[in-house]
C-alpha cells in the first residue's frame, strides 16, 4: 500500500506529531452559548484576536511557543448543531460516550474507577462538550499567559468545568518510574520523526486510516462520517485521567517478587515488559543494563521461529501478559487478525508531584492525555476490553525450541497489571517457564488495582476543514 | 463459553439455484478458511434452504426458492468486538454474497459499512431473536485455542501472526 498524501495543514497536530514539550493544560468545557462557541472555534482556527492558532501537523521551521488543539464530545457536536442523523454516522463508542455504563463495564471503569467517581465535572458526560488542550515547551509563564488569553476568549461561550495540568518528568519517566514515550505506531504518510527521537519498531507501518478518517485502514476499508466536511483528516480519542498509586506499586513489587521467586526490579520489568530504564526484556532479558540507543529500544518482535535464540513465543523473556505485550502483541499470533488492526497513538503526560519514597505522601499523581485512533470501538475499546482485561486472546503456539515445552495459550493469565481491573480474587500475572501445559510457570496472584480512572471522555478531533464547518454552522445551510 | 450465530440470509426472490450454487461453490472455502483464521470459531457450516418447502430442504437443481442461505457457527468471545477482524477475514465473501441478499447490496463493501453490516448481522441472526435466544448447550467450556493447545500435534499450529514484513 503506497503512502497516501496527507494535507498536514488540515490535520490537528497532536494526531500525527508528538509535540515533545514539558507542560500541558487541558480545559474541560461546557458550551453555554452555541453562536459564540462557534465564533471561538473560528477564531482559534485562524489565530484571530490574539489567540494562538490551532496547531496542525504541518511542518514548522521554528518550534512554536505553544500548541493548541480542540476536541468535542458527541454532546458537544450536537450542541454546536451537528444533527442526530449525522451523529449516527459516527463511531459507535463515540456516540455512546465514556460515561455510559456499557462503556464503563467494557473498559474496566468500575468500582472506584466508575464514572460516577470522576473528577472535574467529567462524571456528568452530558455536560462535557469540549476539551481544549494547550501544550507549551517548558515556560510556566507562557502557559499562564496563553491560558489567560484563551479563558478571556471562551468566556461567555463556554463554562470551564475544570482544568488539568500535566508536566513531563525528567528522562521521560512516568510516576511508576518507567521511561515512557518509546513506542508509537509508524503511521503511513505521517511526518517523519526526528532522528534523535525515533525509536523504530520491527513492525509494519500502520495504514493511515487507523488514525485519520477518509483513508484506507487495516481492514481494509475507510472510516467516514457525515457530513463530509467533518470526515477526512479528522480522528477520535479517548481522553483519560489515570491516577497511579505509586506507594502501592512499590509495595506490590516488594511483596510479590518473593511470590515469583525474583527480585523487585525484575518483577517491575516482567509487569511492564521493559526495565524501568526503558530497555525491553526482549532484548535485555537478564538485567537492566545500560540504556540501549534509541534506535534499538523498540526494534524487536516476539516470535522468530527461524531463530530459537531470538524467539519468545512462550513469553519466557517478556511475559505474554506484560503491559507492553498486551497492548501491542507485535507478531504474536492472536485471535482475530493481528496487532496492526488495533494500534493507538498515545499522547499522555504525567500530572502531580513526583513521588519521593523517602517522604511518602498521598498527593494525586498519574497520567493524563489522549489515546488517539480512527475507531474508538475497534482500537481503544478493543484494546482495553480484550487485550487488557482478558487472557484468552492468544493463539495456540508452541515455541520452536524443542528443549522448552509449552504453549503460549497457557502462559498468560489475569489482566494487565497496570490497566486491568485486578480484583484480588482473580488478579494474576504469569511469569512463564518451560514446561508442558504451563507446568514451568509461576504466577503472581492476589494483588489489587494500581491505576484508577479519575476521568475520561470520548472526543472527536475535527480536521481544520471540520472546525471551519463547525464554526460556520448556524450561519449557512448545512450539508 | 461459546456463543451461537445462526445467520439467515434471505435471497432475493427469482435468484436461480444455479447462480447461488456457483457463488457458494466459489466462496464457501474462503469463508471457512477466513473463519478458521480468526481463531474463535469452533465449527461453521453454510447451508441452503428452500422456503417453498415445508421442511425447508432444497431439492437440488429442481429447487425453486425463494431461498435462504444459513451460516451457522459456534464461536468464542464477543462477535461484535471482533467484527472488524471478521470483516477483514471474510469481508470479500460477504461482498460477493450480499448483492443476492434482500437488503444486502447497500452494505457492499462491508469494510466501509461495518456498523451497518454489524446491525444487519444482528437483525438476521436467528439465535438473537426470541424465543431462540436461549443458552447454548455445551459439552465443554474450553476455547478453540485452548483445545488446539491441548491437542497432540499442536506444534503444527502457526506461531507467528500473518503480518507482512513482521
Amino acid at each position: 500500500m503506497p503512502d497516501p498524501a496527507i494535507d498536514y495543514g488540515d490535520v490537528q497536530g497532536t494526531i500525527l506529531r508528538g509535540y515533545r514539550v514539558d507542560l500541558a493544560r487541558h480545559f474541560i468545557l461546557t458550551i453555554t452559548a452555541a453562536p459564540p462557541a462557534r465564533a471561538f472555534i473560528g477564531a482559534l482556527v485562524d489565530g484571530a484576536g490574539g489567540l494562538p492558532r490551532i496547531t496542525t501537523a504541518a511542518r514548522w521551521t521554528v518550534k512554536p511557543k505553544c500548541f493548541v488543539n480542540v476536541a468535542f464530545t458527541a454532546a458537544g457536536l450536537a450542541t454546536l448543531g451537528v444533527t442526530s442523523q449525522q451523529l449516527a454516522t459516527f463511531d459507535a463508542g463515540f456516540q455512546r460516550g465514556a460515561t455510559s455504563s456499557t462503556t464503563a463495564n467494557m473498559v474496566g471503569d468500575v468500582g472506584t474507577s466508575a464514572p460516577a467517581n470522576w473528577i472535574g465535572g467529567l462524571a456528568n458526560g452530558a455536560q462535557v462538550h469540549a476539551i481544549l488542550s494547550l501544550w507549551v515547551d517548558d515556560d510556566p509563564a507562557v502557559l499562564e499567559s496563553v491560558t489567560a488569553k484563551l479563558r478571556a476568549a471562551f468566556a461567555g461561550a463556554f463554562s470551564e468545568l475544570s482544568a488539568h495540568d500535566a508536566h513531563a518528568l525528567p528522562d521521560n519517566k512516568v510516576h511508576f518510574d518507567y521511561r515512557d514515550s518509546i513506542a508509537q505506531p509508524t503511521v503511513m504518510g505521517a511526518p517523519p520523526r526526528k532522528a534523535k527521537h525515533n525509536a523504530p519498531d520491527d513492525q509494519p507501518q500502520v495504514p493511515t486510516g487507523e488514525f485519520l478518517l477518509g483513508y484506507t485502514n487495516a481492514t481494509p476499508g475507510v472510516y467516514s462520517v457525515q457530513p463530509s466536511q467533518l470526515s477526512t483528516n479528522s480522528s477520535y480519542a479517548a481522553f483519560r485521567i489515570l491516577e497511579q498509586d505509586v506507594a502501592g506499586f512499590e509495595a506490590f513489587l516488594v511483596q510479590y517478587a518473593a511470590q515469583a521467586g525474583i527480585d523487585a526490579e525484575t518483577l517491575a520489568a516482567k509487569v511492564c515488559g521493559r526495565w524501568r530504564n526503558g530497555n525491553p526484556l526482549e532484548l535485555v532479558p537478564s538485567g537492566p543494563a545500560p540504556v540501549l540507543p534509541n534506535d534499538q529500544l523498540n526494534d524487536f518482535t516476539y516470535v522468530d521461529t527461524t531463530n530459537v535464540a531470538d524467539d519468545d513465543t512462550l513469553g519466557i523473556k517478556c511475559p505474554i501478559g506484560s503491559h507492553i505485550r498486551r497492548n501491542n502483541p507485535r507478531n504474536q499470533a492472536i485471535i482475530g487478525t493481528n496487532s496492526t488492526h488495533h494500534r493507538i497513538v498515545r499522547r499522555a503526560m504525567p500530572y502531580g508531584p513526583r513521588y519521593d519514597a523517602k517522604q511518602p505522601d498521598n498527593a494525586k499523581r498519574g497520567l493524563i492525555g489522549y489515546f488517539i485512533n480512527a475507531s474508538i470501538t475497534n482500537q481503544f475499546e478493543f484494546l482495553t476490553s480484550q487485550w487488557n482485561q482478558l487472557a484468552t486472546f492468544v493463539k495456540s503456539a508452541p515455541g520452536p525450541d524443542p528443549s522448552c515445552a509449552g504453549n503460549a495459550v497457557f502462559n498468560i493469565s489475569g489482566q494487565d497489571v497496570f490497566l486491568g481491573v485486578n480484583d484480588p480474587a482473580s488478579s494474576s500475572l504469569t511469569v512463564a517457564g518451560c514446561g508442558a501445559n504451563g507446568a514451568g510457570n509461576k504466577a503472581v496472584t492476589g494483588f489489587s488495582r494500581l491505576v484508577t480512572t479519575r476521568g475520561g471522555a470520548y472526543v472527536f478531533l475535527p480536521s481544520i476543514t471540520g472546525l471551519r464547518y463547525l464554526a460556520a454552522l448556524g450561519t449557512t445551510p448545512t450539508g | 463459553m461459546a456463543n451461537p450465530l445462526t445467520l439467515m440470509l434471505p435471497i432475493i426472490p427469482g435468484t436461480s439455484v444455479a447462480t447461488l450454487s456457483g457463488v457458494l461453490e466459489q466462496y464457501v472455502p474462503q469463508l471457512y478458511a477466513g473463519l478458521e483464521s480468526v481463531g474463535t470459531v469452533h465449527y461453521a457450516r453454510a447451508i441452503f434452504l428452500d422456503t417453498s418447502k415445508a421442511n425447508l430442504l432444497p431439492t437440488g437443481i429442481f429447487s425453486n426458492g425463494p431461498f435462504v442461505i444459513a451460516i451457522i457457527t459456534e464461536y468464542d468471545g464477543d462477535f461484535d468486538t471482533y467484527i472488524e477482524d471478521f470483516v477483514s477475514a471474510i469481508g470479500d465473501v460477504f461482498n460477493a454474497v450480499l448483492p443476492y441478499v434482500v437488503g444486502g447490496a447497500a452494505l457492499v463493501p462491508v469494510a466501509n459499512n461495518v456498523s451497518a453490516f454489524q446491525a444487519f448481522l444482528a437483525q438476521n441472526d436467528a439465535s438473537q431473536q426470541p424465543p431462540n435466544n436461549v443458552a447454548l448447550a455445551e459439552s465443554y467450556t474450553a476455547t478453540v485455542q485452548q483445545i488446539l493447545a491441548a491437542l497432540p500435534g499442536s506444534a503444527a499450529t502457526s506461531t507467528a501472526s500473518p503480518v507482512p514484513n513482521a
